[in-house]
């Protein structure tokens, strides 16, 4: 009889499991969870936006930099009603420096020039994007947004830069993202500039709502 | 059933689902979250190989979904609330040890990637939860599946 009682537990233990693993990984699959968000030095808009959007980009992609002027626009545009959050997602199998971009990117940012510096690397793309050894451009952006070269660079070598990057890039694998750049707005994907364009069309009637 | 027993199997249902439920919400927050953020979490103690701080990252979250909801619905009950008085213990040793370090952990990594409280508040709660666990433990079994298979075998029984 207690070896009844024993099976019918774990029998019970087992689908409670199972039920369990699926709603999690129902969970995962539909990004439902809460975002962590980016640093502050690349969130814009207000917290309690309305719209709130996690843009996933690689600093070496042409497709990315073309997105660039409209979500610059659309940031303009819905100021009060809209927060980014950018996030990193480098491919670095096919943009071999577009991780380095990044961390220098985010060491920008500690210094209050993330913007201006994600423009640099954005506008110059082609001088960087492929070139073999390190490109000089990543210093001389800094130069010329006169940060403080030398903790630029020790920044860019810093466990905690490199995490963060590495993070954004895990979290991105989790939300199924594999194309840059992509857009989850409000919980829904945008891949590429003419889907978040689709998107943006609707924000009006978003904030009737 | 007197009045003093009513009022410990309240406790010990009350324990099953405050205990219960902040496992199965640290562990859900955790295993939603890329396991790379938690296993950082890990790494900020300095108490395991970093080679191993992704495994664990990997394995808590689930232990601890899978524990909670055992308690919660009240399976194994005196085996969960031990196995969960076990984790508790080991995640105080953990803290402890950050504590007495002094090492810089910015997040305790106990509720997913979020900055949370301070390890000294954090070792605190846990103490709070080890009592609760034990109350599950020791008066736990009330509106639980274990006294609904019980019951079900005696009814089932002949005679």
């Amino acid at each position: 009889m207690p070896a009844k009682k024993t099976a019918r537990k774990i029998l019970i233990s087992i689908m409670l499991a199972f039920a369990a693993t699926l709603l999690t990984l129902l969970c995962r699959q539909f990004s439902i969870g809460p975002a962590r968000p980016s640093p502050a030095w690349r969130t814009f808009g207000p917290q309690t936006a309305k719209i709130q959007i996690y843009e996933y980009t690689d600093f070496a992609c042409p497709a990315c930099r073309a997105a660039e002027g409209d979500m610059k626009n659309v940031i303009k545009l819905y100021q009060d009603s809209v927060r980014v959050n950018f996030k990193h997602y480098p491919l670095s199998t096919i943009h071999p420096w577009s991780f380095h971009a990044a961390a220098y990117a985010d060491c920008a940012g500690k210094q209050g020039k993330f913007i201006e510096y994600a423009a640099l690397l954005f506008e110059n793309q082609e001088k960087w994007a492929r070139t073999k050894d390190k490109p000089k451009e990543f210093s001389e952006f800094a130069k010329k947004l006169k940060l403080d070269v030398p903790a630029l660079e020790a920044c860019t070598e810093e466990q905690d830069t490199i995490r963060q990057v590495q993070l954004d890039v895990a979290e991105g694998d989790l939300r199924g993202v594999n194309a840059t750049p992509t857009f989850i707005i409000n919980g829904k994907r945008a891949v590429g500039g003419t889907q978040f364009l689709e998107q943006v069309k609707n924000f009006d009637n978003l904030l009737k709502k | 059933m007197n009045k003093q027993t009513g009022i410990k199997d309240l406790l010990g249902i009350a324990a099953r689902f405050i205990v219960g439920g902040a496992f199965i919400y640290a562990g859900w927050l955790k295993a939603v979250a890329p396991a790379e953020e938690f296993a950082y979490a890990i790494e900020t103690y300095k108490a395991v190989p970093a080679s191993l701080t992704i495994f664990i990252a990997l394995v808590v979250p689930w232990l601890e979904i899978y524990l909670g909801l055992f308690l919660i619905t009240g399976v194994f009950t005196a085996y969960s609330a031990l196995c969960l008085g076990a984790t508790l213990l080991g995640f105080e040793g953990l803290l402890l040890q950050a504590i007495i370090r002094k090492l810089p952990v910015t997040s305790c990594g106990c509720f997913g990637a979020s900055k949370g409280n301070s390890l000294s508040h954090e070792f605190i709660q846990n103490l709070v939860l080890l009592a609760f666990t034990a109350l599950a433990w020791k008066y736990g079994r009330k509106l639980s599946i274990d006294s609904l298979v019980e019951s079900y075998d005696q009814s089932e029984s002949p005679g």
